[in-house]
This record gives C-alpha cells, structure tokens and sequence, in this order.
C-alpha cells in the first residue's frame, strides 16, 4: 500500500468513528469530566487502531495486529518506571485521574530553539538540571554543528555530534551536583544515539532514547532502530506522539481519536510494556495555519481527554509534551505552561515536559527558570480534580489565546538564556523573576495553592 | 440542455464535494454542450479548489479535504484535456512546482499540505515525496521544465541540504532558471538569505503568496 493510500484510508475511518461514536470538540470544556466521552474515546482509537494497523515507510507495509495481540500487548505494561542513578533514582509510577500522588517532573531541554554547541549549551542544561523539583529532563533539538562544522542528517558528523551533545548535558548534570539525573536523548539518527550511549559520560541505563510515532500511525526504520537499541543496551524508551490537528485525522475529535491509536501503535510496534519506559502519547498538536503549537483550546481539550483515556484503559505512563507559543521570560509563556499542566495531571499524565515552539526566531530560547515553574506548579496541581482544572485551563486560555496569531507569530518570542541568566551566578535576573512571582500570584488569585 | 451556468456550477460544487464522479460527469457534459475547457477548469473547477484552501486556511477544513478536493479536480481535467491544445491546458496553470523534503527528511506533513494549497491556487505541482535528493529535484525540474523549485525540511541536520541544492544548481549553470523556494519548521527568513534561496514560505499560505509572486 502506498503512504498516501494509507494517509486517505486514516482520514476515512477516523472521520467515520468519529460520527459512530459521536465526540463533539467542546471549546466550552477546555478539561472535560465527561468519563462517558474519555471511554468512547478509548473505544474508537482502539477499533481505528485495530482496522488500521500502522504503516512502515521503509517496506511500505502495513504492521497489522488482531485483538487479542492488542490485549496481550496492552497487559505487558506495568505501570512503573525507575529511571536515574544513585541519589537521582526515581519510580515514575501510573497517575491516575484526579489522583493526589505527588507528581515526577520530567522536564525539557529547548526543543525547538537552534542552540551553540560549548560552554553555553553546558550551562543551559546546568541551570535545568540544578532545579531540584526536576526528576529528569528531556534534551534536544539536536545540534547545528559539530566541532564548527555544520551538521548533515545522515553524515558520520551527526553520529559524533551526538555522542559529543550526550556528553556536554552529562557533564551539565555534574556541574549541577546530580550526575545520576536522567535525561533522555532526541538525537535524529539512531546511530547518533547509539554512539552516544556509554555508562560514564554518555547516555546511561537509566537515561533513554527518544521514539517518535510519524503522523499519522507510521513509522520507519530509523525509528525502529531506536527502539531496538534501547532495547539491547537496556535503557528507558521514550515514545512520543500524538495527533495531529489538521492532518490526516482531520480535525480535533479525529486527532484525539488517532491519538489514541499512536498509543497503542507504541504499545505493539514499539513495544513499551518491555523493559523499562515512559512516554508522551494521547495528546494532541496542531499543524494548520490557524491553530499553533501545543497549548491551543482545542490541544489543551485533546491533550485532556486523550490522558484521561489512557490513564483508565492503560498502564501507560503518560508525560505531557507542550511546546509554548511564546518565548522564555514572558507571562505568556507561563500561563500556556499553566494550562497545559491543568489538562496533564489532573488528567492521569505523571511527568510533564515542555521546551519553546519559536526556534527559527533565535538560539538559546530556553532556561532553568520556566523549568522551576513546570516544578512548582506541577506539584501544586497534585489533588486538583477535573472541574478545578477546566477553571484554571479556561482562565489561562482567555489571557493568551487571543496572542496566538499568525501576524504574531504565535505570540512574543521571549528572552534567550543568556538574558534571562546570570552567567557568573546561573541564577535568574531580578526581572524576570518578578514576571515569574506574577504568574505565580495570579494563579494564587484563582484559588491555587502554589 | 443544461446550461454554461448550471455545468460551471456542477464542476465548483463537484470539487467542493470532493467527488470525482460527479466531477468527471460535469466535466463530460461541459464537453458535450461545447464549453470552452479552459472556462471549465478556470470558472468551474479551480474556484471549487480554491474555496476549499481558504476554508482549509480558515480552520474549517483540513488536509484530507484539500487532498480529496484535489483528486475530484485532477479527475475532471482528465476528460477536459483531450479535448483542448495543451498550451490552453498550460494556460490554466500559475506555474509549475517541483516540491519534496531535502535529502534525509521524512516529514511529509507540511509537504503535503504546501503541494495541496499549491494545488489549489493553479499550480502544476510535482511531488517527489520525502527525501529527495538534489540530483533528483534538479533532474526532475529540467524534465518538467519547472518554473520553482520547492523544499521543505523539519530538522536542523537537514536544513544543510537546501543549500547544497542551491550550489548544485550554480554548478550545473541552472540557478538563474529554476526560483528556488524554502520553508519547514526550523527554515526562517534568515536561512534562506543565508543560503541565496528566492523566497521564504513561514507556512502554507504565504508559500503559495511566494509562489504567486515568483510568477508574476
């Protein structure tokens, strides 16, 4: 089959569950209690998945499973994941739906920001890694260049590159007094992973190597080769994806619905339930012109139920990824984050990560500080039910949504590291810790306890 | 009989539909009744594509919409174009797109959607898909005598490649024929003037206002 037929027959069925089981996108409910709608959820991406199948791009082949297969993958997921070494061991375990359990914070990197290899990436990452509400962080985009020189996907440059990056964010996790803190590792090639992987001053046991799923329910043997070699060396397996608003689903019901069956897609072909792992699956991004990113009304209402959906049918372990619209240092950039944790945990997602969608605006659009926050708010938000949750999504919502626009280009940019930090220090600037109490106050003014 | 008016309006609402049968049905009795083609793709056909890329910019439709409405268009014209000169044919066109993802890119999302909105504003557009080499964007532009050169790339280790396409072309003594237009999540304005590129697309719609430009 071809990728285009597969990408159409996806559109069909998707668009087809959607109206059989009846999910209605409500912009009213940013965070739905609605447990009859997270179970149709559940039940469509399940039936898409199980007609569907996934798609390699490689042999241009469907990867089919039957229903007990599905069962039998579904029952290998343990719910538990112990990821760091020594004093930074943590138990990430299965969040349930309004669960009070304290949260594990596993935080990110500058996904999207082009970032100089040296001193300054080091000192990003320390500053990241020297919060102390932050179990884990997530590292990439991968880097520009290599010793100076600019990196070819492909090249034996971006095999040294990324044993090179692995090791600056290790030594960042010393400087910081943490070396046995986890992170996980985004390099784009496989083999890049691989030569990053060494006990000492690379990727370790307890560290992992990224997945993706492609849009929608693909794969390709680069990313197999990631998950075989996480497999073999032993390490944590990160899957992530989600659905994408505006692809091959359609809108924000058929995303969510094809959300679901990325889920289960890294369940079978994947196989998350063997060895250790945790991900970011059943929530949704958006690709079209008039939506942005990840912390939209209608991904903030995916990205809940899709949590909610997993955390009761699954034994997933569920992270939260939500790229900001707006930049490092604003207010903005707060609130989204705020809105994304309310569709996260009180939704059944455990750790949360995060990192700046503006990378072609600037390098370094990302700091320790917006990390701080995502701590600090992510254990304020442990035992906030649902209803609460929706309250704060919604008020959030009403003070940025109307910033993302394309003329904006989503909204401010924000402040690179260097302008946020001290260098000499690695401590944030007065100003724009004030932002950062502001944010905090205002989320204070609607009743939580932060 | 039925009427110009009523056939021109069978073509729009058959794209609008996304139906290829009503489309070719349409597109035979505009044949049958003497319809100039040229009036029947530019009055009929195009403007049902058109409305669906602004409804897709729009938010209220999507990318399979965008594909399907496509798919009824290129249908249509099948049964339109034995019966017209292909210069009239080319007439139709705004230009002619040679698209894909630079080498080492699988991303094909925002590929998909670009060639569609390229599609939908009159452009004959050639999809080489996912990792395309220069080589072959080159080889596949002097083929189809392409007026641009479309690339698109989602990762920063892929970024590079634009270039190299941009310096194949120089080599090759091409860069002054084919207009060489950028765009994907990490490409920015400044990249492209970096790397001597002719235009910048920052998403779908102002790729194709690029386009558009490029032709004009």
């Amino acid at each position: 089959m071809a990728a285009k037929e597969f990408d159409m027959s996806i559109f069909r069925a998707t668009s087809r569950l959607v109206k059989e089981y009846d999910i209605k996108y409500d912009p009213a409910t940013p965070v739905p209690s609605d447990d009859s709608l997270v179970k149709d959820v559940w039940n469509a991406g399940l039936e898409l998945f199980t007609e569907m199948g996934s798609y390699c791009l490689n042999s241009s082949r469907r990867i089919m499973f039957d229903e007990s297969e599905i069962r039998a993958g579904l029952r290998e997921i343990r719910g538990e994941a112990v990821i760091g070494e020594g004093s930074e061991r943590r138990t990430l375990k299965l969040r349930g739906i309004d669960d009070n359990a304290p949260p594990s914070i596993i935080c990110g990197g500058v996904i999207e920001s082009n970032m100089p290899e040296g001193e300054l990436f080091v000192k990003l990452y320390q500053s990241i890694a020297q919060e102390p509400l932050i179990d884990g962080f997530y590292v990439g985009p991968p880097l520009q260049t290599s010793e100076g020189r600019t990196v070819r996907s492909g090249t034996p440059l971006e095999t040294h590159q990324g044993h090179s990056m692995v090791s600056w964010v290790r030594e960042a996790t010393r400087r910081a007094g943490r070396p046995g803190l986890h992170f996980i590792s985004a390099c784009s090639a496989a083999i890049a992973n691989v030569a990053a992987c060494d006990p000492n001053t690379g990727l370790r046991r307890s560290d992992g190597i990224v997945a993706t799923i492609m849009p929608e329910m693909k794969t390709d043997y680069e990313n197999l080769n990631k998950i075989v070699q996480a497999h073999d060396y032993g390490c944590v397996k990160h899957v992530y994806n989600g659905g994408m608003i505006g692809g091959w689903g359609g809108g924000p019901e058929g995303a969510l619905v094809v959300a679901i069956a990325n889920a289960i897609m890294a369940t079978m072909v994947y196989k998350i339930g063997i060895g250790t792992s945790y991900h970011a699956l059943g929530y949704l991004r958006a690709s079209t012109p008039n939506y942005s990113a990840f912390v939209t009304r209608p991904c903030i209402w995916g990205s809940s139920l899709g949590g909610q959906a997993l955390s009761r049918n699954t034994k997933i372990i569920n992270t939260v990824v939500a790229m900001t619209n707006s930049g490092p240092g604003t207010k903005m950039q707060f609130q989204e984050i705020s809105s994304a944790i309310a569709a996260a945990l009180p939704c059944g997602r455990e750790g949360l990560s995060q990192g700046t969608r503006r990378f072609k605006v600037r390098p370094l659009l990302g700091s320790g500080l917006e990390n701080r926050f995502w701590g600090e708010i992510g254990h304020a938000m442990a035992g906030v039910k649902r209803d609460f949750a929706n309250h704060i999504a919604e008020e959030m919502l009403q003070k940025y949504e109307h910033r993302i626009t394309r003329d904006s280009d989503g909204g401010p940019p924000g402040h690179t590291f260097d302008e946020i930090y001290d260098l000499k220090t690695l401590q944030p600037r007065k100003k724009f810790l004030a932002v950062y109490e502001e944010a905090k106050s205002d989320l204070r003014d609607l009743g939580l306890d932060i | 009989m039925a009427s110009e008016k009523d056939v021109l309006q069978g073509l729009y609402d058959a794209v609008l539909a996304y139906d290829a049968d009503a489309a070719v049905k349409a597109a035979e009795t505009a044949i049958e009744i003497g319809i100039d083609p040229v009036v029947a793709i530019e009055k009929g056909l195009a403007l049902g594509l058109r409305e669906i890329g602004e409804l897709f910019e729009s938010g209220e439709l999507w990318l399979p919409h965008l594909v399907l409405g496509a798919e009824a268009l290129e249908a249509a014209i099948k049964v339109l174009e034995s019966h017209m000169p292909i210069a009239d044919l080319e007439s139709t066109r705004t230009g002619t797109v040679v698209i894909g993802t630079v080498e080492g890119d699988i991303h094909d999302l925002g590929l998909r959607i670009v060639a569609s909105m390229l599609g939908a504003n009159g452009f004959k557009v050639y999809d080489l898909g996912c990792d395309t080499t220069s080589h072959a964007f080159i080889e596949k532009a002097k083929e189809v005598d392409a007026d641009i050169i479309a690339v698109s790339s989602l990762m920063t280790t892929t970024m590079p490649f634009m270039k190299d396409l941009i310096e194949a072309l120089e080599a090759a003594g091409l860069r002054d024929r084919f207009k060489v237009l950028i765009g994907g999540g990490p490409v920015s304005e400044n990249w492209s003037e970096v790397i001597g590129a002719d235009a910048y697309g920052r998403d779908a719609a102002e790729a194709v206002r690029k386009a558009v430009e490029i032709m004009s």
